[in-house]
Formats: C-alpha cells, structure tokens, sequence
C-alpha cells in the first residue's frame, strides 16, 4: 500500500509539518513526518492502533511538542508562537472538553471568554441553533447523550471561528444518524472555508469528511491520495485488509 | 494585560460555579475539619493538655489536611472530559490557569476557615484578645503557602496519572518549613509563649511574631513564584 499521489499540490499551505519525528522513550511514532494542507481541504488520516495519528493531531495542535521538526500554522511557528497559532485552532476528539455540571450555555460562554470572542451570548446562541441544541442550552452537559455532546464540542471548538479544525477520533461511541448530522456539519465547516484534518478509525465516514486520504503507518506516511483520484469503496475494502494484516 | 485578567475571571468563577453545583469539596471539608477538632478536643481532654497549646496546632492541622481535599480536586475536574486539554488549547498561558487555581483555593479555604476557626475558638476556649486583624493575616499567608504549594503538586499528580497518598505526602514534607513559623506566629498572637523568646532550637529560631509573619511572607512570595513559573512545565506534555 505505497501511493503518493502527484496531484495534491498545494498553492497556499495553512498547516505544514515539516520532517516531525517523536519518540516515546525509544519508540519511535513519527518518523520524518511531512504534511502540507491547503485553505478549506479536508484531510482524512487512517492508520491501525497506535499508528501515531493521535499524536500527529496533538502535534499539530502544540499541545505535543515533536523531538525533531516543526509545524507551521497559517504561517505561524507553533512552538514559538503559541498563543496566535491556539487562536486559529479548534480541537475536537472523543472527550468533549467540557465541564459536566456547567450548563451548554455556560460551557460556550466560557470557553468564548478564553478565546476573547465579541459579543460572545450571540455567538454562542447562534452556535446552539445552528447545531440544534438551543432548547437544552440551560440544562447541564452532564445530562446529554453521546451525540448531542460532541455537537457541542464542536460548538466549543468553532466557537472562536478558527481556520483549522482538527478532529481525532470524532466518530467514535456516536450512532448512524449522529455520525450523519457530524457530517455535514464538518462540511459547512470546509464550505465556510475552514480546514479540517481528522483521524478516523471508519475510513468510509472519514472519507465523507474529506477530500485527501492518507494512511500513517510504521511512523510514517505510507499512502497518499485525493479522494477523486481513488475508487471510495475499493481503497476502504484495500484498507481494511491492510490494516487486518497489521492488527 | 486586560486578557490577563478576563481569562483569570473566566477560569476561576468556572471553579467556583462547579463546586458550588457540585458541593463536592466543601461539605467534605468542613467535616473533615469537625473530625479533626472534635478529635483534639478529646485528646487535650484525656492527656489534660493545655487548650491555648493545642488550639493553634489543631487549626493548622484541620487547615492543611482539609485544604489537601480542595488542592486535589481543583485538577480531578479537569482530568474528567480531557477539560486541561480545552483549558490548554486556549490561547492561556499557563500562568493564568496557576493563578486562577491557586486563588479558587485560597477562597475554598477561607470559606473553610469561617466555619471551623469559630469551632475550634470555642472547643478550646481560645480567646484573642483584640489581635483580631494581625490573627486574620496570619491565616491568610498560611492559607496562601499552602495552596501555592498544594495546587502544583495536585497538577503534577493528577496530569501525571500516579494517584494516592502521594499528594498529601509531597505537600507536606514541602510545607514543613512553612508550619513552624505558621505554627509559631499564632502561639505568639494567642499569648502562650512571650514574645522575643531568647530561647534555644525551634523558639529560637522562630523569635517573634514579627520574625514569624516574616517567614511566612517569604515563603509565600518564594514559592507562589516559583510554583508560577513551574506550571508550564508540569502542564506540559
């Protein structure tokens, strides 16, 4: 499974990892890792269990710092400058991020006091209408199921209007339908002109997302491909036979 | 400078909002800090200890062994839901989330000390005199050594996933230097040792009150910076 694809070129890069390597101890889980993503693409990144995608995420996301390389954000050193580079950054994964006893519309308010977002009660209003949560926004986030929570985890994560949104794992414990609504939500995020990277265990519901594919394994990029290049159904039936043999 | 404080506020009525839906810490405080007196008392009784002695040494014990409760809860609730790494993503700096931790402490404890300074003036039949507002500020530079201290440790050992006693042991082997003078200045302000004691060891060492409230100040200072500066690095992966 080695393909780079040719056509991926990039005219204006926002996130552009270049040469990371990180190491647990010994263990090596990002070898010379190079990434560019362009404005308003979406990248879907696949691997087996402990391939590294999570720690590429958290990379990306400063709050993991590489032993060797470094990343840039929208033109930004995330190392260096830590504070500009969070601003134009949202964060989703499997754990919501959010306080269970504060209410929807207190969490959003107070991650909007983080972010310094103006007029932050109508932000926050207009997040929890859009996403269709606005008739729970004085109940506490403790009481919500599964899917409306990570609903309001990418209300937390947007609420600042970042340029990129990085979303580990987003799918997991959600069912057919909240996977559906996380779906198109993602895809207003990327036609509003947004960037998004993910990492998906279910390529096929990653695949939807995006429109760059690639495969992280062994600590490196092994498979690279637009999604309007690969045939869908053949590359995740190649996937899983791939990552069944890894397993 | 205004973000400074606009996150500070953000973070630390957050604190306050949770625990006060949750009443997680407090009530468990205040019990914790009943037990203690009320165990005291019994001891004082049965060994016909002096109560103006062990008065001050039971507030100081009631206060560090209560503000433990409060130091390790300020992190357990970030550890639910990855909340630290939302708190992190944040364009914060780290020092503020120290800041806004350290003063949502510091208030636990004075809350903690409403209740149970009455308690134990009471048990123990302690009287201040008018020295109302120098017993106050003693308090308050003890209250503020031990949670500059206790919520350092509480973020090392909660985001560094090792659990137990290792909190309270940590704490307190730190906090030693601290309890003698803090010990020192409240048996000085209660009357039970003469102030300028020329003696040997310990009273000499603590001096005065004068001397005491110093330590105290220094303390704090030395270790609310140092713990500051070091929150980044224990925050960080």
């Amino acid at each position: 499974m080695v393909k780079k694809s040719q056509n991926n070129r990039i005219d204006e890069s926002i996130i552009d990892v270049i040469s990371v390597s990180k190491s647990f101890g010994t263990r090596p889980v990002l070898n010379g890792v190079n990434l560019k993503v362009g404005r308003a693409q979406g990248v879907c990144i696949c691997g087996v269990n402990g391939a590294g995608k999570s720690t590429l995420l958290r990379i990306i996301s400063g709050l993991l710092e590489p032993s060797q390389g470094s990343v840039k954000l929208c033109g930004l050193e995330v190392g260096s400058e830590p504070e500009k580079t969070k601003s134009q950054l949202g964060v989703i994964s499997h754990k919501s991020m959010l306080y269970p006893d504060l209410s929807l519309s207190e969490n959003l308010l107070f991650f909007a006091g983080l972010y310094s977002v103006k007029e932050s009660r109508k932000r926050v209003k207009e997040l929890l209408e859009e996403l269709g949560l606005a008739s729970y926004r004085y109940d506490r986030t403790g009481i919500l199921s599964r899917g409306m929570l990570q609903r309001l985890a990418i209300a937390r994560a947007v609420i600042h209007r970042p340029a990129v949104l990085l979303a580990d794992e987003p799918f997991t414990g959600l069912d057919t339908e909240a996977c559906q609504h996380l779906i198109s939500v993602l895809g207003k995020f990327r036609a509003d002109g947004g960037t998004l990277v993910m990492t998906s265990h279910d390529t096929r519901l990653g695949l939807q997302c995006c429109d760059r594919v690639m495969v992280l394994d062994k600590a490196q990029i092994v498979f690279e491909a637009m999604t309007s290049e690969i045939d869908t159904d053949l590359f995740v039936q190649d996937y899983l036979a791939y990552a069944g043999n890894r397993d | 400078m205004n973000y400074f404080f606009e996150s500070l506020w953000a973070i630390f009525a957050k604190d306050i909002v949770t625990e006060l839906r949750s009443k997680q810490v407090l009530p468990t405080m205040i019990v914790l800090g009943m037990l203690i007196v009320w165990v005291m008392r019994i001891v004082s009784e049965a060994a016909s200890l002096s109560t103006m002695m062990m008065g001050p040494a039971v507030l100081w014990i009631a206060f560090l062994f209560s503000g433990l409760l409060a130091q390790e809860r300020s992190f357990s609730t970030e550890e639910q839901e990855d909340c630290i790494s939302g708190l992190l993503l944040a364009p914060v700096d780290p020092g503020t989330i120290y800041i806004a931790k350290l003063l949502v402490n510091i208030v636990m404890l004075c809350v903690f000390e409403a209740v149970v300074v009455p308690m134990v003036f009471l048990t123990f039949e302690l009287s201040i005199g008018g020295k109302w507002f120098e017993f106050m500020g003693v308090l308050l530079l003890g209250n503020i050594g031990i949670s500059s201290i206790g919520t350092l440790f509480s973020a090392m050992i909660q985001l560094s996933r090792v659990r137990g006693a290792l909190l309270s042991i940590l704490v307190l082997v730190v906090l030693m230097p601290m309890m003698i003078p803090a010990i020192f200045a409240l048996l000085f302000l209660f009357g039970v040792i003469p102030e300028e004691v020329a003696g040997t060891g310990f009273l000499a060492l603590a001096g005065s009150l004068k001397t005491s409230v110093g330590y105290l100040v220094a303390f704090d200072v030395v270790f609310t910076v140092a713990c500051w500066l070091l929150f980044g690095f224990v925050v960080q992966e």
